[in-house]
């Protein structure tokens, strides 16, 4: 059996770090959406 | 699904409390998030290593889910712009922006995890074969979708450029799907979605239809949090037009 471990552990890191990287990229942008002024949002403000 | 998406928008213009504004959590996010990472332990280390490719094979379970949802989205980009140009109803062109973004990151892994299987197995990171060279197009055209609706300052404007070049955009994804078959090429073919039944022993079988299922829901789940953030950037919008007209 091939010894080539190492290109699957990189392609599991690869792909959890973009799914994670994006997700909290719209839970940021969520949040900074919910804090600005006019967002329709008040109980989120603050 | 769309249905709930449009649903979950709603408390924004009612201002109702929900659990998830409470906490400011959204825990349909956690789970799903949870499953993949449990799909990613039992592919890791409950599930067979392939005799011949070797532990490179378990790519398989990343990567083909991947593209499985990175189709689903852009195939729901197409249905709900065109649903936009007869409708015109903004709500749809807010899940096709919300589904573009969210299919390339998911084409993103795709085409990372790709490289990282072919090197062991093919000896090469990339060939311009046909699937190869389509999903890389694949990619560039929703990036470009992206960066059309950036550049479009009316909305109404913009949802009727990004919904005909979402839908053109997605009659890319047949011939993908198909290219295996037409051309030649290095990918292998189909051993699931096929018109036989899947050529897989049963324990690999069952991490792949996980795979599928959590990738599915964590699709879901970026789709509802990425519109609701659409929903809000809108309606801030508006409430900033209506003060500058007032």
């Amino acid at each position: 059996m091939p010894d080539n471990g190492a290109y699957y552990h990189a392609a599991y890191v690869a792909a959890g770090t973009i799914l994670i990287g994006y997700a909290l990229s719209v839970w940021w942008r969520l949040r900074a959406a919910r804090r600005s002024p006019g967002s329709g949002a008040p109980g989120e403000r603050g | 699904m769309t249905n709930s998406i449009l649903r979950d928008a709603a408390p924004v213009h009612a201002g109702r409390t929900s659990a998830a504004r409470r906490t400011g959590v959204d825990w349909m996010l956690v789970v799903a998030i949870a499953a993949v990472a449990g799909t990613f332990v039992r592919a890791m280390l409950f599930t067979p290593v392939e005799a011949r490719q070797g532990p490179a094979q378990k790519i398989f379970y990343v990567h083909a889910p991947s593209a499985w949802v990175a189709f689903l989205a852009f195939g729901l980009v197409a249905v709900a712009g065109l649903l936009y140009l007869w409708l015109r109803d903004l709500r749809l062109d807010r899940i096709a922006e919300s589904s573009a973004e969210v299919g390339l990151a998911f084409t993103t892994i795709v085409l990372t995890t790709g490289p990282l299987w072919g090197k062991p197995v093919w000896g090469t990171w990339w060939t311009w074969d046909a699937r190869l060279t389509l999903t890389l197009f694949l990619w560039f055209i929703y990036a470009g979708y992206l960066v059309l609706r950036g550049a479009v300052e009316d909305r109404a404007q913009r949802a009727r450029y990004a919904a005909v070049l979402g839908a053109l955009g997605a009659l890319l994804i047949p011939f993908i799907h198909l290219s295996v078959y037409l051309f030649r090429t290095l990918h292998p073919q189909p051993i699931v979605m096929k018109p036989s039944a899947p050529s897989l022993p049963g324990e690999m079988l069952t991490t792949l239809l996980l795979a599928f299922a959590s990738f599915t829901l964590l699709y879901v789940a970026l789709l509802r949090a990425r519109y609701r953030l659409a929903t809000i950037r809108d309606e801030r919008d508006d409430a900033v037009a209506a003060e500058d007209a007032g």
